[in-house]
Protein backbone atom coordinates (compact mmCIF):
# COMPACT_ATOMS: atom_id res chain seq x y z
CA UNK A 1 0.00 0.00 0.00
CA UNK A 2 1.09 3.35 -0.81
CA UNK A 3 1.04 5.46 2.20
CA UNK A 4 -0.12 9.02 1.87
CA UNK A 5 2.34 11.90 3.95
CA UNK A 6 2.96 11.96 7.13
CA UNK A 7 -0.01 13.86 9.27
CA UNK A 8 -0.10 17.44 9.79
CA UNK A 9 -2.17 19.86 11.55
CA UNK A 10 -4.50 20.12 9.09
CA UNK A 11 -4.50 16.55 8.25
CA UNK A 12 -8.05 15.18 8.53
CA UNK A 13 -7.43 11.84 11.13
CA UNK A 14 -7.05 15.09 13.90
CA UNK A 15 -10.83 16.23 13.39
CA UNK A 16 -13.90 14.56 15.25
CA UNK A 17 -16.56 13.16 14.40
CA UNK A 18 -18.68 15.94 14.77
CA UNK A 19 -16.17 17.73 12.26
CA UNK A 20 -15.58 15.13 9.91
CA UNK A 21 -19.21 13.69 9.14
CA UNK A 22 -20.19 17.23 7.16
CA UNK A 23 -17.43 17.24 4.97
CA UNK A 24 -17.78 13.56 4.58
CA UNK A 25 -21.66 14.05 3.92
CA UNK A 26 -20.91 16.88 1.29
CA UNK A 27 -18.41 15.02 -0.52
CA UNK A 28 -15.76 17.90 0.23
CA UNK A 29 -13.83 14.81 2.17
CA UNK A 30 -13.82 11.23 0.68
CA UNK A 31 -13.45 8.33 3.05
CA UNK A 32 -10.97 6.84 1.36
CA UNK A 33 -8.87 10.07 1.89
CA UNK A 34 -9.45 9.99 5.59
CA UNK A 35 -8.85 6.21 6.28
CA UNK A 36 -5.43 6.44 4.27
CA UNK A 37 -4.25 9.63 6.50
CA UNK A 38 -5.77 7.49 9.77
CA UNK A 39 -3.44 4.88 8.54
CA UNK A 40 -0.44 6.99 7.59
CA UNK A 41 -0.66 8.21 11.03
CA UNK A 42 -0.42 4.91 12.27
CA UNK A 43 2.29 3.48 10.48
CA UNK A 44 4.73 6.95 11.17
CA UNK A 45 3.87 6.63 15.21
CA UNK A 46 2.79 2.92 16.14
CA UNK A 47 5.36 1.87 16.53
CA UNK A 48 6.52 4.09 19.57
CA UNK A 49 3.12 3.55 21.33
CA UNK A 50 1.87 -0.17 20.62
CA UNK A 51 -1.61 0.97 20.74
CA UNK A 52 -2.03 -1.63 17.83
CA UNK A 53 -2.34 -5.38 17.42
CA UNK A 54 -3.60 -5.57 14.32
CA UNK A 55 -4.11 -2.63 11.40
CA UNK A 56 -6.96 -3.99 9.63
CA UNK A 57 -5.94 -1.74 6.60
CA UNK A 58 -7.24 -4.05 3.45
CA UNK A 59 -10.40 -4.00 5.21
CA UNK A 60 -10.54 -0.62 6.27
CA UNK A 61 -9.98 0.46 2.76
CA UNK A 62 -12.81 -1.68 1.05
CA UNK A 63 -15.30 -0.20 3.71
CA UNK A 64 -13.81 3.24 3.01
CA UNK A 65 -13.87 2.60 -0.89
CA UNK A 66 -17.88 1.46 -0.45
CA UNK A 67 -18.95 4.55 1.99
CA UNK A 68 -17.22 6.99 -0.45
CA UNK A 69 -19.66 5.08 -3.43
CA UNK A 70 -22.76 5.18 -1.08
CA UNK A 71 -22.36 8.71 -0.33
CA UNK A 72 -21.78 9.83 -3.30
CA UNK A 73 -24.78 8.04 -4.10
CA UNK A 74 -26.96 9.67 -2.00
CA UNK A 75 -27.33 6.87 0.67
CA UNK A 76 -25.45 8.76 3.33
CA UNK A 77 -26.27 6.24 6.61
CA UNK A 78 -25.79 9.00 9.25
CA UNK A 79 -23.15 10.37 11.27
CA UNK A 80 -21.09 7.56 11.75
CA UNK A 81 -20.58 6.94 8.13
CA UNK A 82 -17.06 7.11 6.65
CA UNK A 83 -15.84 7.27 10.18
CA UNK A 84 -12.70 5.40 11.16
CA UNK A 85 -12.67 3.37 14.74
CA UNK A 86 -10.59 0.68 15.97
CA UNK A 87 -11.64 -2.22 18.88
CA UNK A 88 -9.93 -3.32 21.53
CA UNK A 89 -8.87 -6.68 20.74
CA UNK A 90 -11.29 -8.61 22.77
CA UNK A 91 -13.38 -7.79 20.65
CA UNK A 92 -14.51 -10.01 17.81
CA UNK A 93 -14.22 -9.10 13.90
CA UNK A 94 -15.28 -11.87 11.22
CA UNK A 95 -12.04 -13.22 9.46
CA UNK A 96 -9.99 -11.23 11.89
CA UNK A 97 -8.07 -12.93 15.08
CA UNK A 98 -8.34 -11.95 18.54
CA UNK A 99 -5.60 -11.93 20.73
CA UNK A 100 -6.99 -10.44 23.94
CA UNK A 101 -3.88 -10.26 24.16
CA UNK A 102 -2.96 -13.30 25.25
CA UNK A 103 -0.86 -16.45 24.80
CA UNK A 104 -3.97 -17.96 25.30
CA UNK A 105 -6.25 -17.55 22.41
CA UNK A 106 -6.18 -19.72 19.28
CA UNK A 107 -4.71 -18.03 16.18
CA UNK A 108 -7.44 -18.75 14.39
CA UNK A 109 -9.51 -15.64 12.86
CA UNK A 110 -13.33 -14.97 14.48
CA UNK A 111 -16.07 -16.42 12.60
CA UNK A 112 -18.46 -14.11 12.75
CA UNK A 113 -18.21 -10.15 13.90
CA UNK A 114 -19.47 -8.93 17.46
CA UNK A 115 -22.88 -7.18 17.78
CA UNK A 116 -21.23 -4.21 18.39
CA UNK A 117 -18.81 -4.54 15.39
CA UNK A 118 -21.87 -5.12 13.26
CA UNK A 119 -23.66 -2.34 14.67
CA UNK A 120 -20.86 -0.04 13.90
CA UNK A 121 -20.37 -1.54 10.65
CA UNK A 122 -23.69 -1.31 9.86
CA UNK A 123 -23.52 2.65 10.60
CA UNK A 124 -20.97 2.95 8.15
CA UNK A 125 -17.89 2.88 10.29
CA UNK A 126 -14.56 2.05 8.39
CA UNK A 127 -12.63 -0.45 11.23
CA UNK A 128 -8.99 0.21 11.17
CA UNK A 129 -8.14 -2.47 13.54
CA UNK A 130 -7.76 -4.52 16.81
CA UNK A 131 -5.85 -2.34 19.97
CA UNK A 132 -4.06 -3.64 22.77
CA UNK A 133 -5.55 -4.39 26.43
CA UNK A 134 -4.13 -5.90 29.56
CA UNK A 135 -4.50 -9.47 29.41
CA UNK A 136 -8.67 -10.91 28.57
CA UNK A 137 -9.08 -7.15 30.14
CA UNK A 138 -7.60 -7.67 33.39
CA UNK A 139 -4.06 -9.01 33.38
CA UNK A 140 -1.92 -5.59 32.86
CA UNK A 141 0.17 -3.73 31.94
CA UNK A 142 2.52 -6.94 31.26
CA UNK A 143 5.75 -6.81 29.71
CA UNK A 144 5.64 -10.91 29.39
CA UNK A 145 3.35 -11.46 26.93
CA UNK A 146 3.91 -11.25 22.91
CA UNK A 147 3.02 -7.73 22.64
CA UNK A 148 4.09 -4.83 24.42
CA UNK A 149 1.88 -2.82 26.78
CA UNK A 150 0.26 0.57 24.78
CA UNK A 151 1.91 3.68 25.98
CA UNK A 152 0.76 6.56 26.69
CA UNK A 153 0.74 9.43 23.62
CA UNK A 154 1.35 12.55 26.04
CA UNK A 155 4.75 11.15 27.74
CA UNK A 156 5.71 7.49 26.64
CA UNK A 157 7.24 7.25 29.64
CA UNK A 158 4.11 6.47 31.35
CA UNK A 159 1.16 4.26 30.65
CA UNK A 160 -2.50 4.51 28.91
CA UNK A 161 -4.17 2.98 32.18
CA UNK A 162 -6.46 0.11 31.02
CA UNK A 163 -7.74 -2.16 30.78
CA UNK A 164 -8.85 -0.84 27.44
CA UNK A 165 -4.85 1.07 26.62
CA UNK A 166 -5.07 0.53 23.12
CA UNK A 167 -8.20 2.12 22.93
CA UNK A 168 -7.16 5.27 25.18
CA UNK A 169 -3.70 5.86 23.24
CA UNK A 170 -5.22 5.24 19.93
CA UNK A 171 -7.58 7.74 20.35
CA UNK A 172 -5.59 10.46 22.00
CA UNK A 173 -2.84 9.92 19.15
CA UNK A 174 -5.39 10.93 16.57
CA UNK A 175 -4.84 7.18 15.00
CA UNK A 176 -8.70 7.08 14.97
CA UNK A 177 -11.31 9.72 16.23
CA UNK A 178 -13.52 6.48 17.73
CA UNK A 179 -12.90 3.58 19.69
CA UNK A 180 -14.64 0.66 21.33
CA UNK A 181 -13.58 0.09 24.82
CA UNK A 182 -14.60 -2.47 27.30
CA UNK A 183 -15.49 -1.48 30.81
CA UNK A 184 -16.14 -4.17 33.93
CA UNK A 185 -14.48 -2.18 36.80
CA UNK A 186 -13.23 1.35 34.66
CA UNK A 187 -11.52 -0.17 31.97
CA UNK A 188 -13.05 2.26 29.72
CA UNK A 189 -12.81 5.70 32.28
CA UNK A 190 -9.12 4.91 33.80
CA UNK A 191 -7.53 4.69 30.02
CA UNK A 192 -10.27 7.30 29.05
CA UNK A 193 -8.68 9.56 32.33
CA UNK A 194 -4.86 8.91 31.47
CA UNK A 195 -5.45 9.62 27.72
CA UNK A 196 -7.27 12.79 28.37
CA UNK A 197 -10.35 11.85 26.16
CA UNK A 198 -14.19 11.26 27.18
CA UNK A 199 -15.48 7.41 27.83
CA UNK A 200 -18.68 6.34 28.74
CA UNK A 201 -19.32 3.13 30.14
CA UNK A 202 -23.17 2.96 29.81
CA UNK A 203 -25.89 1.36 31.52
CA UNK A 204 -25.48 -2.20 31.96
CA UNK A 205 -27.65 -4.04 28.95
CA UNK A 206 -26.96 -1.04 26.19
CA UNK A 207 -24.21 -2.11 24.25
CA UNK A 208 -24.10 -6.03 23.69
CA UNK A 209 -21.49 -7.92 24.85
CA UNK A 210 -22.37 -10.80 21.81
CA UNK A 211 -18.83 -11.24 20.64
CA UNK A 212 -16.34 -10.37 23.27
CA UNK A 213 -14.41 -12.24 25.53
CA UNK A 214 -15.75 -12.12 29.21
CA UNK A 215 -14.23 -10.65 32.66
CA UNK A 216 -16.96 -10.90 34.26
CA UNK A 217 -20.25 -11.37 33.29
CA UNK A 218 -22.61 -9.92 35.87
CA UNK A 219 -20.55 -6.53 35.51
CA UNK A 220 -19.19 -6.24 32.03
CA UNK A 221 -19.63 -3.03 29.81
CA UNK A 222 -18.75 -1.83 26.01
CA UNK A 223 -18.30 1.65 26.14
CA UNK A 224 -17.48 4.05 23.14
CA UNK A 225 -13.83 6.47 23.82
CA UNK A 226 -13.44 9.36 22.13
CA UNK A 227 -12.29 12.90 22.51
CA UNK A 228 -15.50 14.71 23.23
CA UNK A 229 -19.06 13.98 24.65
CA UNK A 230 -20.17 15.30 21.25
CA UNK A 231 -18.44 12.23 19.42
CA UNK A 232 -19.18 9.78 22.44
CA UNK A 233 -22.83 10.44 21.67
CA UNK A 234 -23.19 9.75 18.29
CA UNK A 235 -20.85 6.74 18.65
CA UNK A 236 -23.38 5.55 21.51
CA UNK A 237 -26.36 6.01 19.24
CA UNK A 238 -24.41 3.89 16.31
CA UNK A 239 -23.66 0.96 18.42
CA UNK A 240 -26.18 0.71 21.37
CA UNK A 241 -29.08 -1.36 21.01
CA UNK A 242 -31.16 -4.79 22.04
CA UNK A 243 -29.36 -7.89 21.26
CA UNK A 244 -31.63 -10.94 22.06
CA UNK A 245 -28.51 -12.99 21.94
CA UNK A 246 -27.13 -11.25 24.66
CA UNK A 247 -28.55 -12.17 28.27
CA UNK A 248 -27.68 -8.99 29.55
CA UNK A 249 -29.09 -6.50 26.81
CA UNK A 250 -31.75 -4.29 27.61
CA UNK A 251 -34.66 -3.55 25.24
CA UNK A 252 -35.21 -0.09 25.49
CA UNK A 253 -35.65 2.47 22.55
CA UNK A 254 -32.16 4.26 21.79
CA UNK A 255 -32.79 8.17 22.22
CA UNK A 256 -30.60 10.94 20.22
CA UNK A 257 -28.28 11.32 22.70
CA UNK A 258 -26.99 14.46 20.49
CA UNK A 259 -30.06 16.34 20.50
CA UNK A 260 -29.48 16.29 24.42
CA UNK A 261 -26.07 17.93 23.88
CA UNK A 262 -27.78 22.12 24.45
CA UNK A 263 -25.20 23.09 26.23
CA UNK A 264 -27.31 24.11 28.91
CA UNK A 265 -26.94 22.86 32.31
CA UNK A 266 -28.75 25.39 34.55
CA UNK A 267 -30.78 23.78 37.18
CA UNK A 268 -29.54 20.22 37.01
CA UNK A 269 -28.64 19.03 40.74
CA UNK A 270 -25.22 17.33 40.85
CA UNK A 271 -23.92 15.67 43.77
CA UNK A 272 -20.12 16.04 44.34
CA UNK A 273 -18.91 12.98 45.65
CA UNK A 274 -15.52 14.14 47.20
CA UNK A 275 -15.05 11.37 50.12
CA UNK A 276 -13.55 8.96 47.63
CA UNK A 277 -10.84 11.20 46.56
CA UNK A 278 -10.37 14.31 48.91
CA UNK A 279 -7.98 12.22 50.92
CA UNK A 280 -6.66 9.49 48.69
CA UNK A 281 -6.14 11.48 45.60
CA UNK A 282 -2.76 13.59 44.55
CA UNK A 283 -3.17 16.78 45.21
CA UNK A 284 -3.59 17.56 41.42
CA UNK A 285 -6.27 15.25 40.94
CA UNK A 286 -8.16 16.40 43.89
CA UNK A 287 -7.60 20.38 42.48
CA UNK A 288 -8.69 19.48 39.59
CA UNK A 289 -11.61 17.89 40.63
CA UNK A 290 -12.77 20.50 42.50
CA UNK A 291 -12.01 22.91 40.33
CA UNK A 292 -14.14 21.75 37.89
CA UNK A 293 -17.38 20.97 39.81
CA UNK A 294 -16.90 24.69 40.72
CA UNK A 295 -16.84 25.27 36.94
CA UNK A 296 -19.87 23.11 36.52
CA UNK A 297 -21.51 25.49 39.58
CA UNK A 298 -20.71 28.59 37.06
CA UNK A 299 -22.27 26.92 33.84
CA UNK A 300 -26.10 27.36 36.46
CA UNK A 301 -25.72 23.75 38.04
CA UNK A 302 -26.57 23.79 42.05
CA UNK A 303 -23.70 21.93 43.21
CA UNK A 304 -23.92 19.99 46.31
CA UNK A 305 -21.24 17.69 48.37
CA UNK A 306 -22.93 14.11 49.40
CA UNK A 307 -20.98 11.55 51.28
CA UNK A 308 -21.31 7.89 50.26
CA UNK A 309 -19.49 4.13 51.75
CA UNK A 310 -16.24 4.09 51.69
CA UNK A 311 -14.55 3.46 48.39
CA UNK A 312 -12.82 0.71 49.53
CA UNK A 313 -16.65 -1.27 50.11
CA UNK A 314 -17.36 -0.97 46.40
CA UNK A 315 -13.89 -2.10 45.56
CA UNK A 316 -13.44 -5.32 47.62
CA UNK A 317 -17.64 -6.18 46.83
CA UNK A 318 -16.52 -5.75 42.93
CA UNK A 319 -13.54 -7.30 43.16
CA UNK A 320 -14.77 -10.78 45.22
CA UNK A 321 -17.77 -10.94 42.55
CA UNK A 322 -15.18 -10.59 39.42
CA UNK A 323 -12.21 -12.88 41.05
CA UNK A 324 -15.29 -15.60 41.05
CA UNK A 325 -16.64 -15.49 37.72
CA UNK A 326 -12.87 -15.13 36.13
CA UNK A 327 -11.92 -18.21 38.07
CA UNK A 328 -15.05 -20.36 36.61
CA UNK A 329 -13.91 -18.56 33.36
CA UNK A 330 -10.51 -19.41 33.13
CA UNK A 331 -9.71 -21.94 35.45
CA UNK A 332 -9.09 -24.73 33.06
CA UNK A 333 -6.71 -23.37 31.54
CA UNK A 334 -4.73 -22.37 34.42
CA UNK A 335 -4.63 -26.08 36.00
CA UNK A 336 -3.35 -26.87 32.25
CA UNK A 337 -1.41 -24.36 31.38
CA UNK A 338 -0.35 -21.61 33.37
CA UNK A 339 2.90 -20.77 32.06
CA UNK A 340 0.84 -19.68 29.57
CA UNK A 341 -0.67 -16.50 31.81
CA UNK A 342 1.10 -12.89 31.97
CA UNK A 343 1.75 -13.46 36.12
CA UNK A 344 -0.54 -10.37 36.23
CA UNK A 345 -3.38 -12.55 34.70
CA UNK A 346 -2.85 -15.77 36.36
CA UNK A 347 -1.99 -13.55 39.72
CA UNK A 348 -5.35 -11.88 39.47
CA UNK A 349 -7.63 -15.19 38.38
CA UNK A 350 -5.80 -17.39 40.93
CA UNK A 351 -7.52 -15.94 44.51
CA UNK A 352 -10.86 -17.13 42.92
CA UNK A 353 -10.51 -20.43 43.79
CA UNK A 354 -10.60 -19.90 47.46
CA UNK A 355 -14.15 -17.80 47.24
CA UNK A 356 -17.09 -20.00 48.14
CA UNK A 357 -20.50 -19.94 46.56
CA UNK A 358 -21.82 -18.61 49.82
CA UNK A 359 -19.01 -15.76 49.72
CA UNK A 360 -19.97 -15.24 45.89
CA UNK A 361 -23.40 -14.72 46.94
CA UNK A 362 -22.84 -12.54 49.91
CA UNK A 363 -20.84 -10.53 48.04
CA UNK A 364 -23.87 -10.08 45.06
CA UNK A 365 -26.08 -9.29 48.42
CA UNK A 366 -23.72 -6.44 49.11
CA UNK A 367 -23.35 -5.34 46.05
CA UNK A 368 -27.33 -4.95 46.23
CA UNK A 369 -27.08 -2.96 49.27
CA UNK A 370 -24.65 -0.71 47.59
CA UNK A 371 -26.44 -0.50 44.88
CA UNK A 372 -29.63 0.77 46.41
CA UNK A 373 -27.29 3.42 48.51
CA UNK A 374 -26.06 4.76 44.89
CA UNK A 375 -28.84 5.05 43.36
CA UNK A 376 -31.14 6.55 45.96
CA UNK A 377 -28.92 9.59 45.16
CA UNK A 378 -30.65 10.04 41.91
CA UNK A 379 -33.94 10.66 43.69
CA UNK A 380 -32.40 14.12 44.57
CA UNK A 381 -29.56 14.24 42.35
CA UNK A 382 -29.68 14.58 38.59
CA UNK A 383 -25.81 13.10 38.73
CA UNK A 384 -22.99 12.92 40.72
CA UNK A 385 -19.11 13.63 39.90
CA UNK A 386 -16.26 12.91 41.73
CA UNK A 387 -12.65 12.13 40.58
CA UNK A 388 -11.57 10.20 37.37
CA UNK A 389 -8.69 8.43 38.64
CA UNK A 390 -6.89 8.57 42.10
CA UNK A 391 -3.83 9.61 40.08
CA UNK A 392 -2.53 10.51 37.00
CA UNK A 393 -1.28 7.75 34.32
CA UNK A 394 1.04 5.41 35.86
CA UNK A 395 4.81 5.16 34.72
CA UNK A 396 5.69 2.65 32.54
CA UNK A 397 7.98 0.91 34.97
CA UNK A 398 7.22 -3.30 35.59
CA UNK A 399 8.15 -2.49 39.19
CA UNK A 400 5.78 0.49 39.61
CA UNK A 401 3.38 -0.74 42.64
CA UNK A 402 0.36 -2.77 40.93
CA UNK A 403 -2.65 -1.00 40.93
CA UNK A 404 -5.04 -4.02 41.92
CA UNK A 405 -3.47 -4.25 45.26
CA UNK A 406 -3.90 -0.60 45.89
CA UNK A 407 -8.20 -1.16 46.18
CA UNK A 408 -9.38 1.78 45.36
CA UNK A 409 -10.36 2.28 42.27
CA UNK A 410 -12.57 5.66 42.09
CA UNK A 411 -14.86 3.67 38.73
CA UNK A 412 -15.59 0.65 40.60
CA UNK A 413 -18.70 2.11 42.46
CA UNK A 414 -20.44 3.01 39.07
CA UNK A 415 -19.83 -0.37 37.86
CA UNK A 416 -21.52 -2.20 40.37
CA UNK A 417 -24.81 0.23 40.61
CA UNK A 418 -24.41 -0.26 36.72
CA UNK A 419 -25.25 2.97 35.61
CA UNK A 420 -23.74 5.25 32.94
CA UNK A 421 -20.60 7.36 33.83
CA UNK A 422 -17.98 8.91 31.63
CA UNK A 423 -14.77 9.93 32.18
CA UNK A 424 -14.00 13.63 30.91
CA UNK A 425 -10.40 15.73 31.16
CA UNK A 426 -10.51 18.09 33.65
CA UNK A 427 -6.46 19.58 32.71
CA UNK A 428 -2.85 18.48 33.03
CA UNK A 429 -0.73 17.40 35.97
CA UNK A 430 3.06 17.34 36.34
CA UNK A 431 4.71 15.21 33.42
CA UNK A 432 2.51 16.92 30.87
CA UNK A 433 -0.43 14.71 31.80
CA UNK A 434 -3.88 14.65 31.66
CA UNK A 435 -6.47 14.58 34.64
CA UNK A 436 -10.55 13.62 34.70
CA UNK A 437 -13.53 13.69 36.73
CA UNK A 438 -16.34 11.38 36.17
CA UNK A 439 -19.84 12.16 35.96
CA UNK A 440 -22.50 9.42 36.34
CA UNK A 441 -26.12 9.40 36.28
CA UNK A 442 -29.30 7.33 36.83
CA UNK A 443 -29.66 4.30 34.52
CA UNK A 444 -30.53 4.80 30.99
CA UNK A 445 -29.68 8.41 31.77
CA UNK A 446 -26.60 8.50 29.23
CA UNK A 447 -27.86 11.57 28.19
CA UNK A 448 -27.37 13.55 31.05
CA UNK A 449 -24.07 12.45 31.73
CA UNK A 450 -23.30 13.71 27.90
CA UNK A 451 -25.03 16.78 28.44
CA UNK A 452 -22.45 17.84 31.66
CA UNK A 453 -19.81 16.35 29.79
CA UNK A 454 -20.46 18.69 26.51
CA UNK A 455 -21.54 21.42 28.86
CA UNK A 456 -18.16 21.48 30.45
CA UNK A 457 -16.66 20.73 26.86
CA UNK A 458 -18.17 24.28 25.56
CA UNK A 459 -16.47 26.13 28.07
CA UNK A 460 -13.10 24.78 28.62
CA UNK A 461 -9.99 23.45 26.03
CA UNK A 462 -8.56 20.71 27.64
CA UNK A 463 -10.11 18.05 25.17
CA UNK A 464 -8.41 20.39 22.06
CA UNK A 465 -4.62 20.15 23.25
CA UNK A 466 -3.03 17.16 20.96
CA UNK A 467 -0.39 15.20 22.15
CA UNK A 468 2.90 16.23 20.26
CA UNK A 469 3.67 12.49 18.67
CA UNK A 470 7.28 11.29 18.17
CA UNK A 471 8.30 9.04 14.72
CA UNK A 472 8.46 5.44 16.23
CA UNK A 473 11.32 3.08 15.09
CA UNK A 474 11.35 1.64 12.02
CA UNK A 475 9.17 -1.49 12.17
CA UNK B 1 -9.57 -11.19 60.33
CA UNK B 2 -9.46 -14.93 59.92
CA UNK B 3 -6.60 -16.53 60.89
CA UNK B 4 -3.72 -17.34 58.08
CA UNK B 5 -3.92 -21.24 57.38
CA UNK B 6 -0.26 -23.25 56.64
CA UNK B 7 0.67 -23.50 53.45
CA UNK B 8 -0.64 -27.11 53.34
CA UNK B 9 -4.16 -26.00 54.17
CA UNK B 10 -3.73 -23.47 51.71
CA UNK B 11 -2.57 -26.12 49.13
CA UNK B 12 -5.39 -28.54 49.79
CA UNK B 13 -8.27 -25.70 50.03
CA UNK B 14 -6.94 -25.47 46.27
CA UNK B 15 -6.95 -29.21 45.85
CA UNK B 16 -10.33 -29.49 47.11
CA UNK B 17 -11.53 -26.18 44.70
CA UNK B 18 -10.22 -27.94 41.74
CA UNK B 19 -6.64 -26.64 41.11
CA UNK B 20 -3.34 -28.58 41.68
CA UNK B 21 -0.82 -26.08 40.47
CA UNK B 22 3.14 -27.12 40.22
CA UNK B 23 5.52 -25.42 43.08
CA UNK B 24 6.66 -22.59 40.80
CA UNK B 25 3.40 -20.95 41.20
CA UNK B 26 2.16 -21.69 44.73
CA UNK B 27 3.50 -18.64 46.44
CA UNK B 28 1.47 -16.68 43.71
CA UNK B 29 -1.31 -19.06 45.63
CA UNK B 30 -0.56 -18.16 49.35
CA UNK B 31 -0.41 -14.58 48.25
CA UNK B 32 -3.52 -14.80 46.88
CA UNK B 33 -5.07 -16.15 49.86
CA UNK B 34 -4.70 -13.53 52.00
CA UNK B 35 -5.80 -10.54 49.53
CA UNK B 36 -9.01 -12.92 49.18
CA UNK B 37 -9.40 -13.90 52.56
CA UNK B 38 -9.35 -9.89 53.31
CA UNK B 39 -12.06 -9.13 51.24
CA UNK B 40 -14.54 -12.08 51.69
CA UNK B 41 -14.45 -10.70 55.90
CA UNK B 42 -15.49 -7.60 55.33
CA UNK B 43 -18.74 -8.50 53.21
CA UNK B 44 -21.44 -7.63 55.64
CA UNK B 45 -22.84 -10.76 57.32
CA UNK B 46 -25.85 -11.33 60.06
CA UNK B 47 -28.38 -10.86 57.01
CA UNK B 48 -32.23 -12.13 56.80
CA UNK B 49 -32.64 -15.24 55.04
CA UNK B 50 -35.04 -14.05 52.21
CA UNK B 51 -31.85 -11.20 51.43
CA UNK B 52 -31.85 -11.48 47.20
CA UNK B 53 -28.52 -11.08 45.52
CA UNK B 54 -27.78 -8.75 43.03
CA UNK B 55 -28.91 -11.04 40.28
CA UNK B 56 -32.41 -12.11 38.67
CA UNK B 57 -33.16 -14.38 36.42
CA UNK B 58 -35.12 -13.70 33.86
CA UNK B 59 -36.31 -16.94 31.62
CA UNK B 60 -37.32 -15.06 28.16
CA UNK B 61 -33.62 -13.79 27.82
CA UNK B 62 -32.98 -17.60 27.32
CA UNK B 63 -35.41 -18.53 25.08
CA UNK B 64 -34.21 -19.68 21.65
CA UNK B 65 -33.88 -17.03 19.30
CA UNK B 66 -33.48 -16.68 15.85
CA UNK B 67 -31.31 -13.98 13.67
Amino acid sequence: MDLPQPATQTDPSTLSIAELAPLLRAGTLSPVALTEACLARIARHDNALHAFITVTADIALNAARRAETEIAAGHYRGPFHGIPYALKDIVDVEGVRTTAHSRLMPETPATADAFVTRKLNAAGGILLGKLGTFEFALGGPSWDLPWPPPLNPWNTGFLPGGSSSGSGAAVAARFVPAAIGTDTGGSVRWPAACCGIVGLKPTYGLISRRGVQPNTFSLDHCGPMTRTARDCALMLAACAGHDPLDPGSADVAIPDYAAALTGDIAGLRIGLVRNWYADDATPEVAAATDAAAEHLARLGATVEEVVLPDLGDFCDCKTLISMSELFAIHKKDLQARPEAFGAKLRQRVIGGVFIRAEDYLNAQRWRGDLARLLLAQFGHFDALVTAGWLTAADPADPAHADFFRRGRNMTMPFSLAGVPAASVPVGFGAHGLPLAMQVAAAPFAEATVLRIADAYQRATDWHTRMPTLQPGAPA
Amino acid sequence: MTAMPTNDEIALLARQAGLDLKPEYFQELVDAYGNVRRMIDRIPTGRPRGDEPAHVFVPTKFLPVTE
